[in-house]
């Protein structure tokens, strides 16, 4: 009886010291670029204020990205961009992507390396939510987390369509998103 | 006579007109940013009045604050400095926050601004000139509170 007592507190305090080892990532330094190419002319435009977390356990993955926070080379574009009719930024000031890395147990936090991690997911922009499957790169390096993915998104798959005006020729109907960002531990 | 006249006034008309419809388009396309510094700030508050208001009534704060051109409202915020870093861009980042509240506010500076973020000292009660970019919330998803964020900020001495 002693001993079956001795063998469950081992293993509570393990289970505690197991999660405490891994514990919430957060990210609050971020780069999200957006770019768009078209034979008129390419606009990119860059995002340095979203936050992001990854569970190191579970591997759920969350970025939570300000809208206004897009910056434009050109101040029309990005009237443009924040407009009613293209991301209506006022009334959806966030767009957010909630996933889970499907291959969370090939990543090694605590060891230097980079991982490819399977993200599979929801992204909500404007307001419209649309499932996502995509790859990305987890580096770890002397503590620290990096995450990094490219992937494309097709604006109408959002209700963003364009069917007159400057726009419509100028801005691709497929942008291609970069995503950066540094973790520590909560 | 009277004929040619009239063409030739209508071809001058329409000559004007081109030129001014380009100079206008040419303006628009290569139209500034709006110059946060230099504006007069729509609001003076400080970082735990905006982050209560904000939690308290998200939908209303962002109709109050943003603008749907994304020119939003020009805050001057004060808060006591809780943490300065540095984002992906190079740009000091300022966090201000008060023991006890759950979010904060936090100001991007500029390559222009940098300089004076950098003087700043943790403890310090400064106040902070920037546009803001999103508002305060607990996100479910992240598990987190959300500061406020303020862009192309500068600090204010009076």
């Amino acid at each position: 009886m002693k001993k079956l007592v001795l063998v469950v507190i081992a293993a509570v305090l393990f289970a505690g010291f197991s999660a405490n080892g891994q514990s919430k990532l957060v990210s609050s330094k971020s780069h999200i670029k957006f770019f768009s190419s078209t034979p008129a002319e390419d606009i990119e435009a860059n995002n340095t204020t979203s936050v992001s977390t990854i569970n190191p356990s579970t591997g759920e993955i969350v970025f939570s990205v300000p809208m206004q926070g897009f910056e434009f080379e050109k101040a029309l574009m990005q009237k443009h961009f924040n407009g009613e009719d293209f991301l209506n930024t006022k009334e959806f000031p966030k767009a957010k992507l909630t996933g889970k890395i499907l291959n969370i147990d090939k990543v090694n936090f605590s060891a230097d390396g980079t991982y490819d991690a399977h993200v599979e997911g929801e992204l909500t922009i404007k307001g419209v939510t649309k499932p996502v499957h995509e790859m990305g790169k987890i580096t770890v390096k002397g503590g620290k987390v990096d995450a990094n993915s490219k992937f494309n998104i097709t604006l109408a798959d959002y209700g963003i369509n364009f069917v007159k005006g400057k726009p419509a020729s100028n801005i691709a109907k497929t942008v291609e998103v970069t995503l950066q960002a540094e973790y520590a531990a909560e | 006579m009277k004929k040619k006249k009239i063409i030739r006034i209508g071809l001058i008309a329409v000559v004007a007109g081109i030129i001014i419809a380009g100079a206008v388009g040419f303006y628009m396309f290569n139209m500034p940013h709006r110059d946060v510094q230099s504006s007069k700030a729509d609001f003076i508050l400080n970082s735990s009045d905006i982050v209560a208001e904000y939690l308290g009534n998200k939908d209303a704060a962002n109709q109050k604050y943003l603008a749907a051109d994304g020119d939003s409202k020009i805050l001057e915020v004060s808060g006591i400095v809780n943490k300065i870093s540095e984002d992906f861009d190079g740009q000091k980042v300022v966090l201000l926050k008060s023991d006890g509240d759950k979010a904060g506010v936090i100001a991007a500076f500029t390559p222009e601004t940098n300089a004076n973020a950098e003087k700043l000292q943790v403890g310090e009660l400064v106040t902070v000139k920037g546009v803001i970019r999103a508002g305060a919330a607990y996100d479910s998803d992240l598990e987190l509170y959300e500061n406020v964020i303020l862009e192309k900020s500068d600090v204010v001495t009076k």
